[in-house]
């Protein structure tokens, strides 16, 4: 398993340093933006403009994670798929399927890293300025996109491992499909009470790249 | 393992298109609605409405077909188009027997309006407390919110994100000494400083009675509200018109309409026969004689007119809603601001 | 003997287009087996299906015994596997790639036989394999098999890239590691010279079968290339099928046969067509090769 989770480490070692920089920073920037806010107008206003409008105030955020989980499965897989490299993958001494599942392992773990480490940030300065109810409410909003980020990363893992061209457009497609369910309402907490089967879902959709896994075995090709 | 992947696929596949297929569908084929706006004129003791009508473009006719010009609409609805008649100085001095002042009606006209979405939200539960009576034409908005606890009321300070205990505890002890029982079980206010007036707010206690809090000279001011036998309150509204007639608006677990009038806190049962806030959308046009309730469900808008002073049913009529969207499965709807499947 | 792989009555189709059909062939212990065709015979299409990336229309392959397509993990930890273009992981680095193979084949690694072949390479241990030339590639690739020392080695077109001093070094280390230690080797060659050095048997394809499969020094000693005079007018001679490819240039007949010069004779003489100067020649395997699948 260290052997397996290295590979994956330096292959992805430079991309995860950049995602983790890049979207703490898009998440610092939202506070900072925040910050001056409060310096100028003060903090009541921000507590009324979030009490009066759907407004969270870190909207910014929202195709952040996203796009770091569908780089972060090219940046992991477009490789193993480069010149059929999966067949070295696959050739170690070591369970086909559970092999891939920790790839994916590894992934999703490197993303929930990057993506804790945003909502340590997030958290600790807005509870300094806001009421539980409220900085709640933006965390709760965010949490449907950080959720997309896990789902992209799942699922163009899925497009990227597929072996023919046919079916990895038709799996791009079913992929933006599901991703769309994650953008469906601009309001706060819309997402509250479908979120744990949504979550549940997104796990769930790291099966996909079974099927893939046994095409590419079958030695299906274009 | 594969099978379970196979299965999963096909599955995701048949929400898809359960999903996409009336969606492409709806997006396609779907027609605007076809409800008039409609109000009740008490001249004619009939409702107008005003609409576009295929190949006649806008037309505006009574129930029995009659159609009307834009002017005679106008002297059929003066209270609604008061500004029109001023303007073309056709104004009456008396409508229906009562004297008016175009000042005086545009003082008593107001327009009331919610929908299902605006109840099934999630909303941050908590809540400015103005100052009603500041000695100040324009209110204000406070430096603090509240939020109501199993145990009492809470002020928190904004500007440091801290409560204000001594606050807190005036008013909890306030609303204890009136028999409140702790947590609310629901809470309706205006807390906007564009408008005339604050009466603060309408709260249903734990056990079902109703109570009026305010703030008054920055002291809490309580007032139970006697209900009659029975009445099971299950939404609130609160309404600070310019006329300062009503206090608020009520619905009960029947689904039933009442009005709490403002001073006398009495309340009355109106003759809207069913308005259900989670599902239904309400739009109120009312004057000094008399309201126009449009109540829309899903199936139906049924339109009432009720009588200014004792909310009594004068008139009623209901037209059919075409159902323009298929069956299947989807993730948002018109009636909340949640995302969740539903089929 | 024991066999090491097995395949029965293999049938394959890409689309509609048949590669061949009831091919079987085994491969005994110890032996080193080359698979030669000529392109489009489907010898990438045999090692992928022994390899497991491809699930023939028909038939079976058996590893050790095993049905490749439900091979146990441990069971490839000794199959040794070198695909297409000799491809390894080109983000690794040549020590980062040791690294990470050595832990899958604990108790097995030979760490040594690895770095010394890299150091015969010139290129820095801290080197990305995507910056390295193709031959440096292709060593990395066999370096790693030979570190991983399987007791079955499969090898897709072995010599690619390859220096010709480097494929001569190779090919006979391969041979004395095999030898040596009782490996079993499949491979296949576009040079049909090495393979010469290195094979003790050989499966000869054309498209769709299996034209011959014998230990090479029965092929080099059996198959022989006959010609001969003819008349002027004689433009084609009703030979059957023991003689392969028999061409007319210039009055002169070229043909390969398995049968005896004597056997050949009486043959001829039996076409009543008069010859002269009837000649038999002993064949390089390359020879062989072209005599058997002809040079079209």
């Amino acid at each position: 398993m260290n052997a397996i989770f290295y590979k994956e480490w330096i292959k992805t070692r430079g991309y995860l340093l950049l995602a983790f920089v890049t979207t703490l920073g898009f998440a610092g920037y939202a506070m900072l933006r925040l910050n001056r806010v409060v310096g100028l107008k003060g903090a009541e206003h921000l507590w009324e403009v979030m009490l009066a409008r759907d407004t969270v105030f870190v909207e910014m955020l929202e195709y952040i994670p996203l796009l770091a989980g569908v780089l972060l499965a090219l940046v992991q897989f477009v490789p193993e798929m480069h010149r059929k490299c999966l067949k070295l993958t696959l050739h170690l001494p070591y369970p086909q399927l559970r092999m891939v599942n920790l790839m994916l392992c590894f992934g999703l773990l490197s993303l929930l890293l990057c993506f804790v480490a945003n909502y340590i940030l997030m958290f600790s300065y807005l509870q300094a300025v806001l009421a539980t109810e409220l900085y709640a409410r933006v965390l709760l909003t965010a949490l449907p996109w950080y959720l997309a980020g896990f789902a992209a990363y799942l699922l163009i893992s899925w497009v990227c491992i597929e072996p023919t061209w046919k079916w990895r457009v038709l799996n791009l497609l079913i992929s933006v499909l599901l991703l769309r369910i994650f953008f469906l309402s601009p309001a706060p907490e819309a997402y509250n009470a479908f979120l744990p089967w949504l979550a549940l879902y997104t796990l769930l959709t790291a099966s996909l790249s079974w099927l893939s896994i046994a095409r590419f075995k079958a030695g299906i090709q274009d | 393992m594969i099978r379970f992947s196979k299965l999963f696929f096909c599955l995701t596949i048949v929400l898809i298109l359960l999903w996409q297929l009336p969606w492409c569908y709806a997006f396609f084929a779907a027609k605007p609605s076809k409800i008039p706006f409609t109000l009740y004129s008490g001249i004619s003791g009939d409702f107008i409405s005003m609409g576009q009508v295929e190949g006649k473009g806008m037309q505006r006719r009574n129930q029995s077909g009659q159609v009307y010009t834009q002017e005679q609409t106008d002297s059929l609805l003066p209270f609604f188009y008061v500004r029109q008649l001023v303007s073309d100085e056709r104004f009456p001095d008396t409508i229906m027997g009562v004297a008016v002042t175009p000042r005086k009606v545009q003082q008593t006209n107001f327009s009331f309006r919610v929908n299902a979405s605006d109840i099934n939200a999630a909303k941050v539960p908590l809540y400015p407390l103005m100052e009603s009576l500041s000695g100040r034409v324009d209110l204000i908005m406070p430096e603090d919110v509240f939020r109501i606890t199993a145990n009492g009321i809470e002020f928190v300070r904004m500007k440091s994100n801290s409560v204000d205990e001594g606050k807190s505890r005036q008013f909890t002890d306030a609303l204890i000494k009136k028999d409140f029982r702790f947590p609310a079980r629901r809470l309706a206010g205006n807390p906007t400083a564009r408008k005339d007036y604050d009466e603060g707010y309408l709260i249903l206690d734990d056990e079902g009675k109703l109570f009026h809090l305010k703030q008054v000279k920055s002291r809490p001011y309580v007032r139970a509200i006697a209900l009659p036998e029975r009445l099971n309150i299950n939404y609130l509204f609160i309404t600070e018109f310019s006329d300062r007639k009503t206090l608020g608006f009520l619905t009960d677990t029947q689904n039933c309409f009442y009005v709490l009038n403002n001073k006398s806190y009495e309340v009355i049962k109106t003759g809207v026969a069913s308005y259900n806030p989670e599902t239904d959308g309400i739009t109120i046009f009312g004057n000094l004689i008399d309201w126009t309730v449009c109540v829309r469900t899903d199936e139906a808008a049924t339109y009432y007119a009720l009588a200014a002073n004792d909310y009594s049913l004068i008139n009623s009529f209901s037209l059919k809603e075409e159902a323009s969207t298929i069956r299947g499965l989807h993730f948002t709807s018109s009636d909340d601001k949640f995302v969740k499947p539903r089929f | 003997m024991e066999k090491i792989i097995e395949c029965k009555n293999l049938t394959h189709y890409y689309g509609k287009r048949l590669i061949y059909e009831n091919l079987s062939f085994s491969v005994p212990k110890g032996s080193i087996m080359g698979l030669l065709g000529k392109n489009g015979t489907g010898k990438t299409t045999t090692i992928n299906i022994l390899s497991g990336y491809l699930q023939p229309r028909e038939g079976e392959c058996r590893i050790f015994g095993e049905d490749i397509r439900q091979m146990k993990p441990s069971t490839r930890r000794n199959i040794g596997l070198l695909i297409e273009g000799h491809v390894q992981y080109q983000f690794m680095t040549i020590r980062e790639i040791e690294k990470f193979y050595s832990a899958f084949y604990p108790g097995q690694w030979r760490k040594e036989a690895y770095y010394e072949l890299m150091d015969k390479l010139k290129v820095a241990p801290g080197q990305r394999i995507s910056r390295m030339s193709c031959g440096q590639r292709s060593q990395v690739a066999l370096g790693l098999i030979l570190a991983q020392n399987p007791d079955l080695l499969v090898l897709d077109d072995f010599s690619l890239g390859l220096d010709p001093g480097y494929r001569r070094l190779f090919v006979d280390y391969l041979r004395d590691y095999a030898r040596s230690e009782n490996k079993t080797v499949f491979l296949t060659s576009h040079i049909i010279q090495d393979m010469e050095r290195l094979v003790d048997d050989c499966i000869i394809m054309d498209y769709g079968r299996i034209l011959i499969q014998q230990p090479v020094r029965q092929l080099l000693d059996t198959l022989h290339r006959y010609t001969c005079g003819l008349p002027e007018s004689c433009k084609e001679l009703p030979l059957d099928a023991d003689f392969y490819h028999p061409s007319i240039l210039r009055n002169k007949l070229e043909t390969f046969s398995f049968l005896s010069p004597k056997e050949v004779e009486t043959r001829l003489k039996a076409t009543q067509v008069p010859y002269t100067d009837l000649k038999c020649e002993t064949l390089t395997l390359e020879d062989a090769f072209i005599g058997l699948t002809g040079k079209y």
